[in-house]
């Protein structure tokens, strides 16, 4: 009896295990034969949109390849997204004809499937091909899955418009969960034409992420004409408001920030006084040493550690100033700090 | 009294098959969820391009920190393979954690490393360091000596090192496919806010080529107790880790290729030196922190990012490896056991705590039993026949079924073994697994609660052969 249980279940796993091997085997057979096809089909339809540039009028030539091609929309799709990465410019016309004249309407439709994954293919497909009067469908997409959200986002800043930026700036305002990574990707992407929706946003009454990270932005845009507003936000009783403040402030560069950043560096706040050294750092005002030399010998290692870059940054003057902390034997913290400052200093110079 | 035994015959009986159908179905269920989980994210990624991360502004660095110990044989491979990674921003910290071996020498010579007079916050206790050392040839290397003190406590010596807001954890004898780190931070770009770590696949390099800190060909090994394991990781990632990040239930996050947010782990204390199995312990210990805070969070496996690694060949070695795994399991249990069944801390605290207690805990004892019961059976000639077939079919023939399922879920996913021949030696390893290899793990891992129990509390050495080079037979 056993024995026969045995044999019988050997068989069926036997069986089974055969089965799912030729499952594979077959199903590599399709694969590789689809993936045949379409390769084949991918070099026919590459070498005739080659011809669409070197024709005498390239948006015909687009509409016929548009024509000829509609029926083969996952080959095309691989092309027009492969061609979008190699082109720029007025050579992507074409590209832009072919894409409204074969898929746009199925990825308009698909951008309201209710799977996730196809409406963040077709938003892929957008980032690369949208039109400014197509912003309306992307920013509904801006209540969706974070996944789909940041493309919505990325494909926004391709169509950046004044109206686009007004779009993107209230979506921001009102968003209650912004992805602030994300936007902060947008925000740069969009550069220095952000500036009066920026003045205009940072003196709305927003939340402290928010504002923070607008006043990042302010400092990475390089956007010198808010700084009344950052020095404003200097002042603010919320710590991670004069950490920013004083960020910005050193990427900015205006001199008049010196004092703005002595206030800031003896901040009760061992963040906001790490930060506002770094930036006295940058701003290379020659005032400032004694106050990086002070603040070397800070209990805190940040601000140390800020002070001792900081002056390094002064090239000759700082690192004479580095040498002699070093070489004090009263606060070993201090000289520790120094050392290892000098030693990364020479290492960089004698590498570059 | 032999009614009464015949009454708790027949009660395990019951208890054991109920044990296999339910731990087999959650299996297949888990199963059923990666495949969904992995077509989803192959659709998901069809116009991803990658590289874009190189383009944005703004990308969060990562410090790649590798605890070594002992490990002269695969380090220049591993170091090389990791300083070849695609990613913009990142510095591999390596620290050497007392080896007794060479591993220090081949490092200094290898990359021409130089004393760096560093100065770093000592945020994490670790046992004393020895040195700090840059290389002169790569300025993104930088290599730790200090006193051994095990891989908990040399990953805190890196985490206190490291500068960057992220971090990845990966094994000193583990290779890194170019765009692992590329794949792998995706979660944190797209939901910055609430993704505090997300792990890779790993897959067993035993077999294959590597060529310039890189696997250049994918094999199957000729040493079947390997083959067994490729089955079994396959088994594990594509099966039950991908199926549990789908049901938002990760617990474990592979101590040799995982990416986490460094603020967040500096606030839950680093790694847990007393920890078997730190890895395990560290991801409870933030997802119960996070719970804690009342803060939402995602923790995320992606299928394709992969790590190479070397598995044991012998019996010896893999009984010490998986003893110790057992026995960090049923530590990291016993010390969270009040999350057991808490409703307070989510999916976490009422299914995936729960189902690691019952089916990966207790699991062996319930099937060492399994198989004395029925080898008792058949020794006294009492072999209760509808017993035998439906053990036959849940434990055996179901189990077989799930394993050969996770070949299929290799094939839709990452398609790494292109030779028919390697599939048909897997599926061959599917069904010959069930003859000695898996009783022989379930004793060891049931072995490992007595040891627990004694307080055994050692790693067990692994032997290194080092990875096989271009041209080597493997």
């Amino acid at each position: 009896m056993l024995s026969t249980i045995v044999l019988y279940s050997f068989a069926y796993l036997l069986l089974l295990s055969g089965l799912l091997f030729l499952f594979i085997l077959a199903r590599r057979l399709l694969v590789e034969s689809r993936e045949r096809k379409d390769l084949r089909l991918y070099k026919e339809m590459e070498r005739e949109l080659l011809e669409v540039w070197t024709s005498p009028s390239p948006s015909r030539a687009a509409l016929e390849f548009a024509r000829r091609h509609r029926s083969r929309p996952r080959v095309l799709k691989l092309l027009l997204v492969a061609y979008r990465e190699a082109l720029v410019g007025q050579a992507l016309e074409p590209l832009k004809v072919i894409f409204e004249r074969t898929i746009r309407g199925r990825c308009l439709r698909e951008l309201r499937s209710p799977f996730l994954a196809t409406r963040l293919q077709n938003v892929r497909l957008f980032v690369d091909f949208s039109r400014p009067e197509e912003a309306a469908h992307l920013v509904k997409l801006l209540n969706d899955k974070p996944v789909v959200r940041l493309a919505a986002l990325n494909a926004l800043t391709g169509i950046a418009s004044q109206d686009t930026l007004a779009v993107i700036f209230d979506g921001y305002e009102r968003d209650p969960e912004p992805n602030f990574y994300a936007y902060s990707n947008v925000f740069n992407s969009l550069g220095q034409r952000i500036e009066p929706f920026l003045r205009t946003s940072m003196r709305k009454p927003l939340s402290p992420d928010k504002h923070a990270l607008l006043i990042e932005m302010a400092g990475r845009l390089l956007l010198r004409g808010l700084y009344p507003d950052i020095v404003r936000f200097s002042l603010s009783p919320v710590k991670e408001m004069r950490i920013r403040a004083a960020r910005t402030l050193g990427r900015l560069l205006v001199p008049a920030s010196r004092r703005t950043l002595i206030a800031l560096a003896a901040d009760p706040e061992w963040e906001v006084q790490a930060q506002a050294i770094r930036s006295l750092g940058n701003l290379q005002d020659w005032r400032a040493i004694p106050i990086l030399v002070k603040a070397l010998f800070s209990p805190n290692w940040h601000v140390r550690y800020n002070a001792g870059y900081g002056l390094a940054a002064y090239g000759l003057v700082g690192v004479l100033q580095l040498q002699e902390v070093s070489r004090q034997k009263e606060d070993r913290f201090a000289a520790d700090m120094a050392t290892m400052v000098l030693d990364t200093v020479v290492l960089t110079g004698g590498a570059a | 009294m032999t009614d009464l035994l015949r009454i708790l015959d027949t009660g395990f009986e019951h208890l054991i098959l109920a044990y296999f159908l339910f731990i087999n179905t959650f299996y297949f269920l888990f199963n059923v969820l990666s495949l969904a989980g992995i077509l989803r994210y192959r659709r998901m990624v069809t116009y991803v391009r990658f590289g874009e991360i190189f383009r944005m502004p703004i990308v969060r660095p990562i410090s790649v920190i590798v605890p070594a110990y002992n490990e002269e044989a695969g380090i220049i491979e591993s170091v090389r393979s990791l300083l070849s990674l695609r990613y913009p921003v990142f510095e591999v910290i390596v620290v050497n954690d007392g080896s007794s071996d060479g591993t220090l020498a081949r490092l200094v010579e290898a990359f021409d490393l130089r004393p760096s007079r560093t100065v770093f916050r000592k945020s994490l206790p670790t046992l004393p360091i020895r040195g700090i050392y840059r290389s002169a040839v790569q300025p993104r290397l930088v290599v730790v000596d200090k006193i051994n003190g095990k891989k908990a406590d040399a990953m805190n010596a890196g985490l206190n090192i490291s500068r960057y807001p992220l971090f990845c954890a990966v094994d000193a004898d583990s290779i890194l496919e170019k765009d692992a780190l590329l794949k792998v931070v995706r979660p944190f770009l797209e939901d910055p806010e609430r993704t505090i770590g997300a792990g890779g696949i790993i897959r067993l390099s035993n077999g294959c080529v590597v060529k310039e800190g890189q696997v250049v060909e994918v094999g199957i090994p000729r040493n079947w107790i390997a083959r067994f394991q490729i089955l079994e990781y396959l088994r594990a990632f594509l099966g039950g880790r991908m199926g549990m990040s789908m049901m938002k239930s990760t617990l474990i996050i592979s101590g040799a290729f995982g990416i986490f947010r460094k603020d967040l782990a500096m606030a839950c204390g680093g790694y847990r030196a007393a920890s078997i199995t730190e890895d395990m312990d560290l991801v409870i210990r933030m997802q119960k922190h996070m719970h804690e805070k009342k803060k939402p969070y995602r923790i995320q496996f992606i299928p394709d990012p992969i790590c190479w690694t070397e598995a044991p060949e012998n019996l010896r070695v893999l009984a010490r490896q998986r003893s110790r795994w057992h026995r960090g399991l049923i530590q990291t249990l016993v010390r969270f056991r009040r999350m057991l069944f808490n409703p307070r801390y989510g999916v976490a605290g009422m299914f995936a705590m729960p189902f690691y207690a019952v089916f990966e805990m207790a699991g062996p004892f319930i099937e060492v039993l399994g198989y004395v019961l029925f080898g008792s059976h058949v020794v006294l000639g009492q072999v209760n026949a509808p017993f035998a077939v439906t053990f036959f079919f849940v434990a055996v023939f179901y189990g077989t079924f799930v394993s050969l399922l996770a070949i299929l879920l290799e094939e839709l996913s990452s398609h790494r073994y292109p030779r028919p021949r390697d599939i048909l030696i897997l599926t061959a390893a599917g069904i010959a697994e069930n003859i000695f290899y898996r009783q022989y793990l379930s004793v060891i891992r049931a072995w490992s609660l007595i040891d627990y129990l004694r307080g055994k509390n050692e790693w067990g050495a692994m032997q290194k052969r080092g990875f096989a080079k271009a041209g080597q037979t493997p």
